[in-house]
């Protein structure tokens, strides 16, 4: 197990260092001047090159890479080069807000997913699970920027049950939640049929229902139990995806977090906070992949024998 | 779970009701960067600080520099003394000669890196005479100098402790500054009233007009599209206002590309474009053609006949230079990625194509776009002007000396006789002299057609009920809300 574990970490640490060379060179290779932006056009030639020297822009690309991953070594993710403020702050500040709603949406998704995935699965090739497919079906097909206006339209607008965006109220989040969290559910309750079939074929579910248990019991108690692995697997890779992914219903919703400002910094080529951003996410992923594969290995030793020979 | 319901229903009722609140808030397309205006160039963070700030000059309705936070003469044609009205900062410190010193001490620093700094360079030195008079040096004379004079004054003594006006600016605006706690949620006050005024940024334009009729917002402006504020304007609860714009759009060309290079093709392409069908039906009409950079009704601008929809006469000028039914030209067309401005110039390219000119339509993220126009990758582009004061833009657009980096002249015009009326203008001692070179400059642009006008855009505001006296100015800006009265409505839907 130390060597799987050390094998893991390594490996994360690798893909950390991939990631974090390639976000700095595709961001100094897309056209755009963070200078020209911040000086304008009207700048007198002088002038942009001594914000380019004091910016370290001037410097070859390699020495301000090594720069910039020597201070990442020590925690500094740097100045955004528009606000002029430390990123960790900036981050610090939309940070809480996406990982608010990735956990609010990933709540809507296993609340949608799960009643509908066994609807389906334990009424399969019935009307009820046609019905349940083509609603999952429907939910995977919306986009975000369609579904979101057309819900602040429904609840908020019509019913006025919810606030249209903004995240000044606790009941804010819903919309927002529901946006993001339905493409999940759609995904996750098909995910939640096709285990939960596999597993009603095994013998100890067989073997429960010549017991005499309740359908009820055998569904939720013990083929559902079992069914869930792969389905918490994929759960839990999905926070990583929504973390990432909560641009669009940022933006729809007004939603202050970290999907907003990489977008705004995109646009600004504020590299040191495009850099920030696309790392954090990344570390996201990256953590959530290797406590999979070690939960994994932990609780499958066959994982551990695999990775080894 | 029964918990968890009842929950959320309690949730929901309690925001079913929301409170009727005093503060009038404005729904914004994009965020303030900085508050502090030696270093804002958005749109946004400058008409905020307009607000915050008081600056020594401004614009009239005819865009002519008008005496703002002080009057000035002229001495010498290099030397102008200010008279500085009587004003305090928000900390109640009195604004003097020695903050305006400061502050444009500060910009004309090098090492500051301020964006400003490349219009004011003509500036020799600054001299305090008393505490409400300052005097300004010039190296050369420029009869259009006291109208650069924009950027809000700061407190020198804040100004010496490197205060952080970016995010706690200190002015002697109309409003003061009362808190920024998130990017996209910006708090001011009136100070003649006490009127609280609060910024959000809401990015999507359905999103900030459902705000709007719900209530969470009172007033938004621009950046809607047409069909929006079509569909604002039947709502009972909210109200729209357009009001003459003077942001200027065009068709840009690269001049030494070999296709569009050809003086006919671009008539050609002026004669094939129907304006007025695209203003009626895709602007909503709220826009009104150009003819020129600067709109008629500034004190330089000028309305020199256009070119009329006529797709015969484009026929006849294409086969004038060898193109036919068999062989047409082919124009690649840049523009950003934004949908609006893509349904636009889908509309010229279909246009274009009736009178048998091919063109190609590539769109970009706005970085690369700009980056590929400024670096003269292109043949055809379309991009406005915004917030054009002064006529000197013509020296940054068409003058020869203007190539990138140089300038904006970024489709490589050179021109000997742009040139020497550009240069005639900004010799010119008044700003009637000027203005007459700018004319016979405009009309002779609109013959060479570097850029092919096409028109400004209106500005539109939609405001809830109980929203007046709010007035659209020329160049977008919120001075509006010097004069807006806001009467608390309940927010019910």
């Amino acid at each position: 197990m130390p060597t799987f574990f050390l094998s893991r970490l390594l490996s994360a640490l690798f893909v950390l260092f991939g990631v974090t060379c390639l976000v700095f060179l595709l961001l100094h290779l897309v056209p755009g001047d963070p200078v020209e932006v911040m000086l304008g056009e009207s700048a007198q030639p002088a002038d942009r090159e001594a914000l380019r020297q004091a910016l370290g822009l001037d410097r070859p690309l390699l020495v301000q890479f090594l720069d910039y991953f020597e201070r990442l070594l020590r925690g500094d993710l740097g100045v955004s080069l528009h606000s002029q403020r430390p990123i960790v702050d900036l981050i610090l500040e939309r940070f809480p807000a996406t990982l608010e709603l990735a956990l609010a949406a990933l709540v809507v998704a296993v609340v949608i997913a799960f009643p509908l995935g066994v609807l389906a699965a334990v009424r399969k090739d019935t009307p009820w699970d046609y019905s349940a497919m083509s609603v999952s079906l429907f939910g995977v097909s919306m986009p975000n920027f369609w579904l979101g206006p057309v819900l602040i339209l429904i609840f908020s607008v019509w019913l006025g049950w919810l606030p249209v965006s903004g995240r000044d109220e606790p009941t804010s989040i819903i919309l927002p939640a529901i946006t993001l969290g339905t493409a999940l559910a759609a995904v996750l309750s098909r995910m939640v049929r096709a285990a939960l079939l596999e597993v009603l074929g095994e013998d100890f579910v067989r073997t429960a229902r010549a017991k005499g248990l309740s359908e009820r019991r055998v569904i939720w108690r013990h083929a559902l139990r079992n069914a869930l692995l792969p389905v918490v697997t994929i759960l839990g890779l999905q926070l990583g995806v929504l973390l990432g992914g909560a641009v669009i219903t940022e933006i729809v919703f007004s939603w202050p977090g970290l999907g907003q400002l990489t977008i705004e910094a995109i646009q600004t080529r504020d590299y040191p906070v495009v850099q920030a951003c696309v790392l954090l996410i990344s570390v996201g992923y990256v953590l959530v992949n290797t406590l999979t594969d070690l939960v994994y290995a932990w609780l499958d030793p066959r994982v551990r024998l695999g990775e080894g020979g | 779970m029964r918990y968890l319901i009842a929950l959320v229903l309690c949730c929901l009722l309690a925001a079913c009701s929301q409170p009727a609140t005093d503060v009038l808030r404005f729904g914004l397309s994009s965020a303030p960067v900085t508050l502090d205006p030696r270093y804002a160039t958005d749109a946004t963070s400058a008409r905020i600080n307009r607000l915050l700030y008081d600056q020594l000059v401004d614009f009239d309705a005819a865009v002519q520099p008008a005496p703002a936070l002080a009057e000035w003469r002229l001495i010498t044609p290099t030397h102008y003394r200010f008279l500085l009205r009587p004003a305090r900062f928000h900390d109640g410190t009195p604004l003097t000669a020695h903050d305006v010193l400061a502050t444009y001490e500060f910009i004309l620093e090098p090492s500051n890196a301020s964006p400003h700094r490349g219009s004011l360079t003509l500036i020799e030195r600054i001299e305090v005479i008393d505490a409400a008079t300052v005097d300004f040096h010039l190296r050369v004379a420029d009869a259009l100098f006291p109208g650069k004079l924009v950027i809000g004054i700061l407190p020198a003594t804040l100004i010496a402790k490197a205060h952080p006006f970016n995010q706690h600016p200190l002015g002697s605006g109309a409003f003061a500054f009362m808190a920024w706690p998130e990017s996209g949620r910006l708090q001011i006050r009136r100070l003649s009233d006490g009127q609280e005024v609060e910024f959000l940024l809401v990015k999507d334009p359905t999103v900030r007009i459902l705000k709007l009729l719900r209530g969470e917002l009172d007033l938004t402006q621009n950046d809607l599209p047409p069909e929006l504020i079509r569909y604002a304007a039947v709502q009972p609860d909210l109200q729209v206002q357009t009001g003459k714009g003077s942001n200027f759009t065009y068709l840009g060309f690269n001049m030494e590309d070999v296709v569009v290079g050809d003086l006919a093709l671009r008539r050609a392409i002026a004669h094939a474009l129907d304006r007025e069908a695209i203003i009626r039906y895709v602007l909503g009409g709220a826009a009104r053609p150009a003819s020129a950079l600067l709109p008629p009704d500034h004190w330089a601008g000028a309305l020199p006949d256009g070119y009329q929809h006529d797709p015969a006469r484009a026929r006849a000028l294409l086969r004038e230079v060898g193109y036919d039914e068999t062989h047409h030209p082919h124009i690649v067309y840049k523009t950003s990625s934004d949908p609006f401005r893509i349904r636009l110039a889908t509309i010229i390219q279909q246009q274009l194509a009736e009178v048998g000119i091919d063109v190609e339509l590539r769109t970009y993220d706005w970085g690369t776009f700009y980056g590929d126009i400024k670096a003269g990758r292109f043949q055809m582009y379309s991009l406005s002007w915004v917030g054009i004061k002064t006529p000197d833009i013509f020296k940054y657009v068409f003058h020869s000396s203007s190539l990138p980096p140089a300038g904006a002249n970024r489709g490589r015009y050179v021109s000997a006789t742009a040139d020497s009326l550009i240069e005639a203008a900004d010799a010119a001692p008044t700003l009637a002299e000027q203005a007459e070179y700018y004319h016979e400059l405009q009309a002779y642009l609109l013959e060479a057609l570097p850029y092919v006008p096409l028109w400004y855009e209106d500005h539109v505001a939609v405001t809830r009920r109980g929203v007046s006296g709010y007035v659209l100015a020329p160049d977008g800006n919120y001075d509006g809300l010097n004069t807006v009265r806001y009467e608390t409505m309940a927010n019910t839907p």
